[in-house]
């Protein structure tokens, strides 16, 4: 760097005995993982974000266990009430808890969340590193189909691809959703790929005549896993708010069960008079797509410590 | 009245680990028409002078906390910004290290030169136009007129140096300030670039400030050199008494990890590296500072005090205890820490 | 540049195909015979000829080429559930106040967070810089409903300051836009912060600087320039965010675009005009991705010579 870094400044003080880690550990890995988990530790703000998101995970999975309402239960006599002991988020216009229900819901959306991811994750992967590993004129082709994909809207997409299987549930949702977001996580793959397997230990691995499958699956991936890391939690927000806003147009989950989205577009009818019905699950949206930005954001500044701010 | 005077400069960086004083106490000046050579090891503070000179240090963590830069009498550190930018490019200039990215990569060559020139001047596109040809011949750039609306991509690094010097001239400097302008080029690049500084600096009769760590650029380029050392100036003489009569150990330390083809430094086989690292200018010891790598430093006045800057010969400044000298009179060295 | 240019778009020609393909495919999963499938019952007689009309039993192929011919001359066919009403008509009713609500919320996205990033860069570490970027952290992962209707309930129903559905004067366009665009001003304002900070560090910024060029220029330019690049690069998906958001929107605030009609085709199983739609929409995100590629190009000239 020029001139205008004070190069006098104090470096962090490790001695090369102590850069390279205790006598006997192997160089890299055990390292990389635990320089990254006390640099991820360092940032207050994926911290807090981290622990919220937890919360919020641990709620919605133990809530409805231990609740003295059902979601499902309905009351008419305690409709509409606005938060109170008994009931901290109040009742929504069936009179059932809306504690409970949104717990209840953040299992369905989550579920749906995790699932669609970890379908991208797995399709985008597999394209990914075949295009990339294979390269040459397979890689063109696949690349070019992947333009093509990349001018079909998400939502548009998506609704299609409900339509096509029929019917709308957990999984359904998750397939469609998946289906009309990897191309991204293809991509991103891909390049790592293309990047790594000019490394020269993978072409000693090939020099010695190792397999493809072999070189993939023992020198390539194991890389992009921090890549992949970060890619979950950047592709996890998209799915959650397009989940939500698929079922908020009225194509999510059928009632009585119910998604945050689908809460949300039970909570339009009354939002002039009762808007906490669909403020509740927006905000529960929100406060999951705000704490995964976050995190996001912690783990590439852990993984990859070039990119710094001054 | 020499062209610039720097008069004990200090200019300190002000981080959450602490202060760290990067220039700490430097003073020299600068005759019209002589070049001036500051040499010293990374770190040492010679760019951040430099900066100093120019105010273009990062104003919130660095600060010039003291000393004053006197350019044709103007104290350089009492301007505002504004006064600043009038006189950045057209009293002084200042080329830098890296052509490749000291260059916009989104504007043509010829935008940045003329840029400086309409800025400076009050002259027509047309007539900035010109004169950046001319620029560009004169700093030996061939099809210059053609080569005008390139970017600066399409240019090799010798040569977008040579584009770098032709913005520094575009508006008659008095002083150049080159920091390390061959140590990103080719060795090859690098003779022809300092040759043409130098046919310059006679054509403009402009006084010149050239920044490096390589001893050999500055014994060719410079008419009076100093030696930095971790912010402070060690060594101050014209080039032909300091390679004659090196006084300070850092200097002699220096001029020995030279490479000799013949005399009486010729050694065989190895260089002679100076062991160590330069001190941790957060907290700058209070004794003299190339004490831990000296190898006269002994246990009397280095350790205890810094020493000052003293004139041993008509011209010859040096900061040590122990010059060369004065060394025949004293015991064998000792060999300290390593 | 011109030569960058057209090749670009020639380019397009193939995606474009390929995705009326993929569209065409994908619908007639739905139903083999989309005549058949719908819910109003049709004469023996009157189905016979639309079938006859509208090539049903030709062979896939066929109907692929009778479908992109009709795209390129701009005819989506007819609307195969209300009767009398070609799919060109019902998007140019309905289709233009997207349209409008796209680039309102697309502007106020610009407006308000390009500036704001600019300041919180050039602020860098003061109050103004935190607070914007607090602000701007949370506010781009909002969903786009809940913005709206926080503010249709803070500004319209508690101040009654600006009515809530319709489309026709600029009260009704201001509060849609904003909800709209909302979340794309604090990916900006975080994205513009993020690139000037990095511009800013540039040895070419201080370069420019040591030639005495005014501190307003040399950020209006130099920096300016190389921040907007990734900017740019952002925008083109943002589109695509602009228009899923703009399906709620529409909802919320009871603009009758074709979000809101695209939900009820869906729904109707009104094939010709979900394709239509969908054609549309794959159109403008491609003409859009066009756009940020040239722009690029004439942005960042190192890239006009690095095309394969």
């Amino acid at each position: 760097m020029a001139a205008s870094t004070p190069t006098g400044i104090r470096d962090e003080g490790l001695t090369v005995e102590q850069a390279l880690g205790a006598p006997g550990t192997p160089v890299g890995q055990s390292n990389l993982w635990k320089d990254a988990w006390r640099r991820y530790r360092r940032n207050k703000a994926a911290v807090v974000a981290g622990t919220t998101f937890l919360v919020i995970v641990l709620y919605c999975i133990v809530w409805p266990i231990i609740s003295p309402y059902s979601g499902n239960e309905v009351d008419f006599s305690i409709a509409k009430e606005g938060p109170s002991l008994a009931h901290p988020f109040g009742t929504d216009k069936f009179g059932r808890d809306l504690f409970t229900r949104t717990a209840e819901g953040g299992r369905v959306s989550i579920l749906i969340a995790f699932g669609a991811t970890f379908a991208i994750l797995a399709i985008g992967v597999v394209y990914g590193s075949i295009s990339g590993f294979v390269g040459g004129r397979l890689d063109n082709g696949m690349m070019r189909f992947l333009d093509a994909l990349y001018g079909l809207p998400y939502l548009p997409f998506a609704i299609i691809t409900l339509a096509i299987i029929g019917h709308t549930d957990k999984w359904t949702m998750m397939i469609a959703l998946s289906i009309a977001s990897w191309f991204t996580t293809a991509r991103i793959v891909r390049g790592q790929v293309i990047t790594l397997k000019e490394n020269d230990y993978v072409r000693a691995a090939k020099a010695v005549g190792a397999r493809w499958y072999r070189i993939l699956a023992r020198h390539l991936l194991p890389n992009t896993l921090g890549i992949l890391i970060i890619a979950i939690f950047l592709e996890l927000p998209a799915v959650i708010l397009g989940e939500a806003f698929l079922s908020f147009i009225g194509l999510g989950i059928s009632p009585p069960d119910a998604s945050w989205g689908a809460m949300a577009q039970e909570g339009r009818a009354t939002y002039r008079t009762h808007p906490i019905e669909i403020v509740v699950p927006s905000i529960a949206i929100a406060s999951l797509v705000i704490c995964a930005n976050f995190i996001a954001d912690g783990l590439r500044d852990a993984l990859d410590p070039r990119t710094k701010e001054t | 009245m020499a062209l610039l005077e720097v008069d004990d400069l200090r200019t300190h960086f002000f981080t959450r680990e602490g202060v760290v004083r990067a220039v700490d106490g430097v003073s020299f000046s600068v005759e019209k028409g002589k070049t001036l050579g500051i040499v010293g090891e990374s770190g040492c503070g010679k760019s951040v002078t430099a900066l100093s000179i120019m105010g273009l240090i990062p104003k919130p963590p660095a600060q010039i906390v003291s000393g004053s830069v006197k350019y044709e009498g103007r104290d350089l550190t009492r301007l505002s910004e504004r006064q600043l930018e009038d006189v950045r490019g057209r009293e002084i200039a200042m080329i830098f290290q890296d052509p490749m990215t000291s260059l916009n990569p989104t504007l043509t060559i010829g935008t940045q030169i003329t840029e400086t020139i309409r800025r400076h001047y009050d002259v027509s596109q047309k007539q900035a136009d010109k004169k950046a040809v001319e620029l560009l011949e004169k700093v030996r750039i061939p099809r210059a007129a053609e080569r005008l609306g390139d970017y600066p991509h399409r240019f090799s690094g010798g040569m977008r140096q040579r584009v770098m010097i032709a913005i520094a001239l575009s508006c008659d400097p008095k002083l150049l300030i080159a920091d390390e302008p061959t140590t990103a080029l080719d060795v090859t690049v690098q003779a022809s670039v300092l040759d043409l500084l130098d046919d310059l600096r006679h054509e403009y009769d402009m006084s010149m400030i050239i920044i490096t760590h390589d001893m050999g650029v500055v014994a060719e380029a410079a008419d009076d050199i100093i030696v930095m050392y971790a912010g402070q100036v060690v060594e101050h003489a014209t080039t032909l008494e300091l390679f004659d009569n090196p006084e300070h150990p850092y200097t002699e330390a220096l001029l020995g990890a030279l490479p000799q083809l013949e005399g009486a430094n010729v050694r065989e086989g190895r260089l002679t590296a100076i062991p160590g690292r330069p001190p941790d200018l957060l907290a700058p010891p209070k004794a003299c500072r190339f004490a831990p790598r000296c190898r006269y430093a002994g246990s009397d006045d280095c350790t205890e005090h810094e020493p000052e800057l003293r004139e041993i010969r008509r011209g010859h400044w040096v900061r040590s205890a122990h010059p060369a000298s004065e060394r025949a009179k004293t015991p064998e060295p000792q060999q300290v820490g390593s | 540049m011109l030569k960058f240019i057209v090749r670009r778009i020639f380019w397009t020609i193939p995606v474009l195909l390929a995705v009326i393909f993929l569209t065409f495919m994908m619908m007639r999963q739905i139903g083999g015979n989309p005549f058949r499938h719908t819910e109003r019952a049709v004469p023996e007689a009157v189905q016979a000829n639309l079938e006859r009309k509208f090539h049903v039993n030709d062979p896939w192929w066929k109907q692929y080429a009778f479908y992109v011919k009709g795209v390129a001359t701009l005819d989506f066919g007819p609307s195969l559930v209300l009767r009398g009403q070609t799919v060109n008509d019902i998007i140019k009713e309905h289709f233009p106040k997207s349209i409008e609500l796209g680039v309102y919320a697309f502007l106020f996205a610009i407006v308000v967070g390009v500036p704001l990033g600019m300041i919180a860069a050039l602020r860098q570490n003061t109050w103004v810089d935190y607070s914007a970027m607090f602000f701007s952290n949370v506010f781009h992962a909002l969903p786009s409903f809940l913005v709206a209707t926080l503010m249709i309930y803070f500004i319209a129903l508690k101040a009654g300051l600006l009515p809530t559905s319709g489309w026709t004067s600029w009260e009704h366009k201001l509060l849609p836009a904003i909800a709209l665009g909302f979340a794309p001003m604090a990916l900006f304002a975080r994205l513009v912060r993020g690139t000037m900070l990095e511009t800013l560090q540039q040895d070419y910024v201080r370069t420019a600087r040591a030639k005495g060029l005014r501190y307003r220029r040399v950020v209006g330019l130099h920096v300016l320039r190389n921040s907007l690049i990734p900017v740019i690069t952002a925008a083109g998906p943002l589109l695509g965010f602009i228009i899923t958001g703009a399906f709620v929107i529409e909802l919320i605030f009871n603009i009758p675009g074709i979000g809101q009609y695209y939900v009820t085709a869906v729904n109707a199983r009104d094939y010709s005009v979900v394709m239509g739609l969908t054609v549309l929409l794959s159109v403008i995100i491609i003409i859009a991705n066009l756009i940020v590629d040239i722009l690029y190009g004439i942005l960042d000239p190192r890239t006009r010579d690095a095309r394969t």
